[in-house]
């Protein structure tokens, strides 16, 4: 039942969409705009722009970790936006991807090890309470005392110190290039350590952070709805009364939204919806760069005995067109990459891969040795662009003698298949989050470090140890210049072959809302400027 | 007598038929691929993090012990725990049970009011062009699937400013006018295939009635058309009817998991759906459940209500000869 209602949804976008055109007259071309209003922005909010109104937000689909609310245990990107509105952690990212300022006003380095940072004198939780620097130190420990995801991006820390009133010290066991990066993350945030081992706080159900919004109810899967934060240093300033974010599933239903103006603000994912947004009135549609990216996995242990050879590998990443894909599946808005997310500082350069030559000859010889080949690529309906995506892949491969399968099927099939031991499949797409530091996703190209791609990729010492260099070394041409070979072995080894960056789309009513909303994001905080939000 | 018997024998297979769908369905959940722990813990998750998960989530039990714990729990009226959100699903159904009910109840009464009225018209005007243009418009109302229906209507609505807006659901005890407002579209949506299938059935049944001896000898004696309808055609062509509208149950089951999605209302369809994509056993299995006792009583209440309208059917095991 639910893959045919999921299949019946998507049934109708295309229908609507098809309705849409007719009754539009829309481009078929129309795509979600990239243009900057000021550098580093696609909008910015007007402070004449009558503000104090309820903001309401849609988006997709809710937070659903096992750890519940406990920003440590977040895992997904939604969950990093929704938390990250409750909390806040030492440093930030600012509209260029940089490290910010955030609860830490500053910092020094006194040697590659060792990081000294100043508390913000005036950041107070939820409950009233002062934020103290055993509050940070209490924080950092407890994500490395209880290990998840997060805990690895942090690096070697040998230790954490309470070095004065407002001021901690980290000491790294070696030097680790995206250490403030990874501070920059929800699950880095800064918890009220007494209220939490007192217990007078369950932060698993309860949110009580520094940032700017406090959680007054939340339904799973239908609805949240957050109050402002009156300790807050921008609580005076904050331009709406109320926040409320809808759980809707459905992107036309969403698109509706915005259209009737039942919703200031929204999260459309297909670039489709700008199509189908193009003539409704006050609503605009933007493309927001990110650094998460999508890609191929090739499942060189069990899937295709013919898939072990890396020749046979490297053919059919050579014969991907990633100027198509993004042609076709992203209607041009967005770009090919490595390992390292493009556009982030020193990643490689995706024209310069071994792969990126494209010579469809020599690919189609290597499978013509072999006899042809047939494969499966399974991906999953949740994100429709994977389909899209996987159908170009089937042309491309078409073109050597690969014959492709494609297998849509709903995310717990696709992860049982992926994920699974033994996996269960020849190929798969699917997405990182590119997060904002070159170095930190290349963390999953080893197999020993990710364990999820264990099941179906083995890795090399050659990558481990580049990934390690990609760590310790520091922002400048030398880092670049190991992520160049970093990005080229794995490449050539084409067990995970990075595509094209995957853009967030998003729109808003122009007559009920006057955002702030950055061009480029590294932790899928599409909310990340919400105190700057005015909605009347 | 006969009859008690003939009743207690139907609410027996109605039980046992109970039975076999519970495990079925139990069964049928655990052999899906893929599981809640994989999923809401992710691919990143560590093998202690897995085995803890497994373990506060019971998942750890054997199979057998796992479905009579749920079974008790069924009957007890405790149907577990969210994995997700930790939330009673016996609660969360008592929240969206009303919700679904009255889309379907709407429904049925939208069906009734105009699908049988439809359907004697098109029998008594078969020969002229309403019964053609009724057949026309009853083949459309069939073929169109609700999920195209819906996302036309929402896109119709939103463009059109109607002053109606989509997916801003509210409870009927925080506002009731808008509680019924969200669920006008819903319910149209769902009439439409309904509204047909029920005037195309009752058109079939009524013509079949028509042909009978018994009617044309009323004709033959000159009763008014009126009267043939009333002491003749009602009774005899209502247990036809009656099952096309207990097997409608069954049609919104499933119609209302595709307009709670679309038109983003938390009745128990969009819950099962959701709960169906994490796997969350728990509100799966209860949920199916549910819907498999609503089909079963309808179908028992559809021919509990035939049979007494019908003695001929108790002679035949329920089948028209």
């Amino acid at each position: 039942m639910h893959t045919a209602a999921r299949a019946g949804v998507a049934f109708t976008a295309v229908a609507v969409l098809a309705l849409t055109g007719c009754a539009a007259g829309a481009s078929p071309d129309t795509e979600p705009t990239q243009d900057e209003v000021a550098p580093g922005f696609l909008a910015v909010s007007d402070d004449a722009f009558d503000g104090g109104g309820d903001l309401v937000v849609q988006v997709d689909y809710d937070t659903a970790e096992a750890s519940g609310l406990d920003p440590q245990g977040a895992a997904t990107a939604r969950s990093w936006m929704l938390e990250g509105l409750s909390y806040e952690t030492l440093t930030t990212i600012d509209e260029n991807l940089d490290v910010a300022p955030s609860l830490a006003t500053s910092w020094e380095t006194p040697s590659a090890t060792e990081y000294v940072f100043t508390l913000a004198d005036d950041a107070v939780f939820s409950n009233g309470r002062a934020m103290t620097a055993a509050d940070v130190v209490g924080s950092l420990q407890r994500l490395l005392d209880t290990p998840t995801t997060w805990t690895g991006q942090l690096g070697p820390i040998a230790s954490i110190e309470e070095t004065g009133d407002l001021e901690v010290t980290v000491t790294l066991s070696e030097p680790y290039a995206p250490f403030l990066a990874a501070l920059a993350n929800t699950p880095a945030a800064v918890l009220p350590m007494a209220e939490i081992e007192s217990g007078e706080v369950d932060i698993t159900t309860e949110m009580v952070g520094t940032g700017p919004l406090v959680a007054t109810a939340h339904r799973q899967d239908e609805e949240w709805t957050f109050a402002p934060n009156e300790h807050h240093p921008d609580a005076a300033s904050l331009g709406f009364s109320t926040l409320t974010i809808d759980i809707v599933g459905d992107e036309a239903t969403r698109a509706a939204a915005l259209r009737d103006g039942s919703a200031d603000f929204a999260v459309l994912n297909s670039i489709d919806s700008a199509e189908l947004l193009a003539n409704a009135k006050d609503v605009t549609v933007v493309g927001q760069r990110n650094t998460d990216f999508h890609y191929l996995m090739i499942n060189s242990l069990t899937g295709d005995e013919a898939l072990q050879d890396q020749d046979v590998r490297f053919a059919i990443n050579s014969a991907i067109d990633r100027d198509a894909i993004n042609e076709l599946a992203f209607g041009g808005s967005t770009a090919a990459t490595g390992v390292t997310p493009a556009g982030l500082p020193d990643a490689c350069v995706a024209e310069d891969l071994p792969s990126a030559a494209r010579d469809v000859a020599a690919a189609k010889a290597v499978i013509d040795e072999i006899g042809g080949l047939e494969l499966d690529l399974v991906v999953y309906t949740d994100e429709p662009v994977l389909a899209q995506i996987a159908q170009v892949m089937q042309q491309n491969l078409a073109e050597i003698g690969v014959t492709v399968e494609i297998q849509q099927v709903d995310y717990a099939t696709y992860s049982a298949a992926v994920y699974g031991s033994p996996a269960d499949f020849d190929l798969a797409l699917s997405w990182f989050a590119g997060y904002a530091d070159p170095a930190m996703v290349t963390t999953w190209w080893n197999p020993e470090v990710a364990g999820f791609s264990a099941v179906f990729m083995k890795g090399s010492d050659e990558l481990d140890g580049l990934i390690a260099d990609g760590y310790s070394t520091e922002p400048g041409a030398d880092r670049a210049a190991v992520f160049e070979k970093l990005c080229a072995v794995a490449d050539e080894q084409s067990e995970m072959v990075p595509l094209v960056l995957r853009p967030s789309t998003i729109g808003w009513n122009t007559a009920s809302l006057s955002p702030t909303l950055s061009s480029d994001e590294g932790y899928g905080n599409f909310l990340r400027y919400i105190t700057q939000f005015r909605a009347s | 007598m006969a009859v008690a018997l003939w009743s207690l024998r139907r609410i027996g297979a109605a039980l046992l038929t109970l039975v076999v769908v519970s495990v079925l369905i139990f069964t049928s959940v655990r052999l899906m691929p893929g599981d809640y722990i994989d999923l809401v813990l992710g691919p990143l998750a560590t093998e202690a993090q897995r085995a803890q998960a497994v373990a506060e989530s019971g998942l750890d039990d054997p199979v057998v012990t796992q479905y009579f714990h749920w079974i008790f729990g069924v009957l007890t009226g405790d149907l577990g725990y969210s994995f997700v959100s930790n939330v009673s699903v016996s609660d969360e159904f008592a929240a969206r049970l009303p919700v679904t009910a009255t889309i379907a109840l709407l429904t049925i009464v939208v069906t009734l009011l105009v699908g049988i009225p439809l359907g004697f018209v098109a029998a008594l005007r078969s020969e002229g062009s309403a019964g053609a243009v009724g057949r026309i418009i009853s083949a459309l109302g069939i073929s169109i699937p609700e999920f195209l229906l819906a996302g036309v209507v929402v896109f119709t609505v939103s463009t059109l400013g109607l002053g109606v807006s989509v997916g801003r659901f509210a409870p009927f005890s925080v506002d009731p006018g808008r509680f019924f407002g969200s669920l006008v579209l819903p319910v149209t949506v769902l009439a439409v295939g309904c509204v047909a299938v029920v005037a195309r059935n009752t058109r079939d049944a009524v013509m079949n009635v028509l042909v009978e001896p018994h009617v044309q000898a009323a004709v033959a004696r000159g009763e008014t058309p009126w009267f043939i309808v009333r002491h003749h055609v009602l009774r005899n062509a209502a247990a036809p009817i009656l099952t096309i509208v207990g097997a409608l149950v069954a049609v919104l089951l499933g119609g209302t998991v595709i307009v709670e999605f679309v038109f983003n209302i938390p009745g128990m369809g969009s819950y099962l759906q959701t709960a169906l994509g994490r796997r969350d056993y728990a509100i799966v299995q209860s949920a199916v459940l549910l819907a498999a006792i609503v089909f079963i009583v309808a179908s028992l209440l559809v021919d509990l209500i035939a049979n007494a309208l019908d003695p001929r059917l108790r002679l035949t095991g329920g089948s028209r000869r």
